[in-house]
């Protein structure tokens, strides 16, 4: 961002709030569904409300539905009445945050749509002081990608008039596969540059997850002991304890690898396992993320039933509620074959990780929401005390946790006050809710902000998105050809099938508790 | 909640009477929530008076949400008739969470009067935790002149004080900016921590592209301070707002620059012309002007109006509005549409404040360059 005003404002030195975007309009593509009410216009109400927005700040919903502007204003408001985390919107904050939303009813695929919202827009730069800049978002299902990015491009909407600046956010899925993910990077780049691009991972705003990488690099005493001399394998598991609910059909399409592993636990996985970057900023951070990434071993399809495994829930019940199967849900196929749970196994070829595998697990219907990333480190090689464990001395190990209680927890051996040696493991933990006393924001108000401001780091970029599509895809044809073993039956509210404590079991290991 | 030794304890044993009281504490059936004693700070505060003693307490149970601390909370009284001496501990608990353990920090109170005054720096002294930062607190007047403060000084590494309840603010904020020059300690004022949300919504006018030139095309400021006819006039506040805007914009004072109108105020200074040639220098007029006080507004400023005169006429203006919790923006620009809104403005509590001095670790060199200008308007008054 070295040409925004924000640079030369003299007045922006040393001011506390920290950053402030330049006004700009924000266009929400799907501006009716879910995301828009739900998530996106909450968050932009929130940073207007903590004065991270400036005046001018505009919104233009663009969508199909027959909606006035006072319908759509009314909409948006009952959402962030239902959804803010600072409860129901002020009326004179929201009066004032309304004057600059609008509706603007067409088409995705009507050029005539695209037309007049060139001219909405310039019209905004002329009412509200926006400069011509413009955030494009969508928030539309993805087949709908390709006729709104054409259209921006043929209507010139990819660049902005005058010295403004053009952005746009694409939301998930981002392909079905490598083959699909490029064909919608290189649409996407035949109508904007990259640097203009912000492909959004909403976990990469939540802060635990930008803290992993403070964590790492902000402290002296973690990255030496953060290599394969050390650690002894690595689990990062993001459980879900809700099933499908009504997304069956579109879930039935996708599984749990898709859904979930090629984007938020490969994040995860490049943080916890990147090297230093050379900077804080957006590509030599993501540099350091692909380069991982691409060390990581493509399963062969002799390994698929040591390296993976996959689950389907069958009914049961979670947290003392009874579930169905996912055979009966609403959009499945009574026969399908996707996975609701998968387990992988995973090896980064590279010198600080040669010989540490990293597992990685998902699933829906899990006995509780759980995210968390755990190092576990070597055993100590001796044991020196006459009353403790002899063999099986816990070792060390350090969960970050990401959802629901965000906070970094140590786990090592102390003895237990008395007259005896006994050895009992306890843990040091940090918590955010107690250590900090205030609220994180929430991931979309963070990756708004950045968007806005033009700091593309938390964001995902043309090569990681295919770099993981391009480690997962063989493994997605081959389970599709009928290789490997079909995805076992779990009973709902279980922690996976049996499999998934095999695949560890034989590496000596299991699965930590959570 | 809070635990405290229910009589004066033996000032030789402070130490002593800290632990048992912690030895207390964890013994099963004293609270219903674990406790984990957390210490970030030594907090030393200076009451005025036993009943502003009792408010701070209040504060210091509030901060411990965020930075649990010791607190040791003088109330000296150097005019009273004895010598006398006395001290009591207490710890200070929040339950965070449901179910987490309570975060506590201690609290050491010292009520000191005639001779036994001179005692209390080296009392402090001894009961500070080692290795932990040291902070002043010391609300109410300024306190640059007492005895008190000149011996603390030495022992701490930041002071905060309340520009706000200066009984001499033109004085005391001179003070202020020469020992802030001079001192080892980092100086902070709450008076400044209130201005944030002002200089933020002046700043965000010029994050925009269209209207930054404009900013160098100033030439008349005025802001509307509140004035109780019934008390001296505290212009603290509007003195460090125009300090903060001179000192960014590289306005500098003429000679004689100050004048006084009964309770308006006006401040001639020249700034930079660059669209006009390097050397080039306009004149630039800064007016404080006098308005009614409001009840539970956010602080003690009305409204800062910024405009450019000379040529294209531009005016932004922030100004509260009647509902005290709210603020509104305007930006007027000729031939452009008005563009204006409404934002949040609420009062930030004390505690509030004092954290988010407490936050910053080091100098914060916007207000030393403030100060040092606000230092050179109140000498011409």
């Amino acid at each position: 961002m070295t040409d925004t005003a924000i640079l030369d404002n003299p007045l922006r030195a040393g001011l506390r709030l920290g950053r402030a975007p330049e006004p700009c309009t924000m266009v929400i593509f799907g501006a009716t569904g879910d995301l828009t009410s739900r998530k996106l216009v909450p968050a932009l109400y929130n940073l207007a409300r903590e004065h991270r927005l400036p005046a001018g700040f505009s919104v233009v919903g663009f969508a199909r539905r027959d909606w006035s502007d006072d319908y759509f204003r009314q909409e948006l408001l009952d959402g962030i009445n239902a959804n803010s985390r600072s409860g129901a919107a002020d009326p004179a904050l929201w009066e004032s945050f309304a004057q600059g939303i609008s509706y603007h009813r067409s088409d995705f695929t009507n050029p005539e749509g695209y037309a007049s919202l060139a001219e909405r827009l310039n019209q905004i730069d002329e009412q509200r002081g926006t400069g011509g800049n413009r955030v494009f978002y969508l928030a539309t299902p993805p087949d709908s990608y390709h006729d709104i990015i054409q259209n921006l491009g043929t209507h010139g909407l990819n660049h902005a008039p005058g010295n403004g600046w053009t952005r746009i956010i694409v939301e998930k899925p981002f392909g079905h596969d490598l083959e699909s993910a490029r064909a919608l990077n290189q649409q996407l780049l035949s109508v904007f540059s990259e640097d203009q691009i912000y492909r959004i991972d909403h976990y990469l705003g939540k802060e635990t997850v930008q803290n992993i990488l403070v964590f790492r690099f902000g402290n002296g005493i973690f990255e030496p002991i953060w290599s394969r001399r050390y650690v002894d394998h690595v689990q990062i598991t993001v459980a879900e304890s809700i099933g499908v609910e009504d997304r069956g059909g579109y879930y039935d399409h996708s599984g749990a690898t898709r859904d979930m592993i090629q984007n938020h636990l490969m994040q995860l996985l490049s943080l916890v396992a990147m090297e230093p970057p050379v900077a804080y900023d957006a590509n030599a951070v993501r540099d350091e993320k692909v380069k991982v990434m691409r060390a990581i071993q493509p399963i062969a399809p002799e390994q698929l039933d040591n390296c993976t495994v996959r689950g389907q829930y069958t009914a049961g019940s979670v947290a003392g509620k009874p579930v169905q199967g996912y055979h009966s849900e609403k959009g499945v196929t009574p026969d399908s074959h996707t996975e609701t749970y998968v387990a992988l196994k995973l090896a980064i070829e590279s010198w600080r990780w040669a010989g540490v595998p990293f597992y990685l697990r998902t699933g829906k219907c899990l006995p509780r929401r759980v995210s968390e990333i755990a190092v576990q480190f070597k055993a100590a090689p001796l044991m020196l005390f006459a009353n403790g464990p002899t063999s099986d001395i816990e070792a060390n190990a350090l969960s970050i946790k990401i959802q629901p209680d965000e906070g970094i927890t140590l786990k090592f051996n102390s003895k237990v006050p008395g007259q005896a040696s006994q050895i009992r493991p306890v843990t040091m933990d940090f918590r955010y809710g107690t250590s900090f006393g205030v609220a994180s924001p929430e991931a979309y108000e963070r990756l708004l902000l950045d968007c806005l401001v033009g700091d593309g780091t938390l964001f995902t970029r043309r090569d990681e998105v295919e770099t993981s599509w391009a480690l997962l895809t063989p493994l997605l044809q081959a389970w599709q050809a009928g290789q490997g073993q079909p995805p076992q039956p779990y009973e709902a509210g279980t922690w996976g099938p049996h499999a998934a404590d095999e695949l560890l079991a034989r590496d000596g290991r299991a699965w930590r508790r959570l | 909640m809070t635990l405290t030794s229910p009589n004066p304890v033996d000032i030789a044993a402070i130490e002593r009477e800290l632990t048992q009281l912690w030895k207390e504490a964890a013994e099963p059936g004293t609270t219903n929530h674990a406790v984990t004693r957390a210490l970030t700070l030594n907090l030393v505060a200076v009451a005025p008076d036993s009943f502003s003693a009792n408010r701070m307490t209040e504060v210091v149970m509030g901060l411990t949400r965020t930075h649990p601390n010791r607190t040791i909370l003088v109330t000296a009284n150097p005019a009273g008739p004895e010598s006398r001496m006395e001290a009591w501990v207490q710890a200070n608990c929040q339950l965070v969470a449901p179910g987490a353990p309570q975060v506590c920090g201690e609290q050491v109170s010292i009520e000191a009067s005639g001779a036994s005054v001179a005692q209390v720096p080296s009392l402090v002294l001894s009961l500070l935790v080692p290795e932990l930062p040291v902070v002043l607190w010391w609300p109410g007047h300024s306190p640059f002149e007492s005895p008190l403060f000149q011996r603390a000084q030495s022992l701490v590494d930041r002071v905060i004080v309340d520009s706000a309840d200066f009984a001499h603010p033109e004085r005391d904020l001179r003070r202020m900016a020469e020992l802030n020059q001079s001192s080892t300690y980092v100086m902070s004022d709450l008076n400044w921590a209130r201005l944030t949300l002002w200089r933020e919504l002046v700043a965000q006018f010029f994050d925009s592209r269209g209207l930054l030139p404009h900013l160098f095309r100033l030439d008349k400021v005025v802001i509307d301070y509140e004035r109780d006819p019934r008390q001296p006039a505290n212009r603290a506040q509007a003195l460090l707002l125009a300090g903060w805007l001179a000192s960014r914009l590289g306005w500098t004072p003429l000679d004689n620059s100050v004048s006084l109108e009964g309770d308006l105020v006006r401040i001639h200074m020249r700034r930079p012309a660059p669209t006009v040639g390097p050397q080039a220098m306009r004149l630039v007029t800064i007016e404080l002007h006098p308005a009614p006080v409001v009840e539970d507004s956010m602080d003690s400023l009305a409204a800062v109006r910024l405009s450019a005169t000379d040529g294209v006429q531009a005016s932004f203006v922030v100004e509260r509005t009647d509902d005290p919790a709210c603020a509104r923006t305007k930006a007027d620009l000729a031939g452009m549409t008005p563009i204006a809104r409404i934002v949040r403005a609420t009062q930030r509590e004390e505690t509030d404040l004092l954290a988010t001095e407490l936050r910053l670790l080091s100098r914060d060199r916007t207000f030393d360059e403030t100060l040092r200008m606000a230092g050179v308007f109140a000498r011409g008054m």
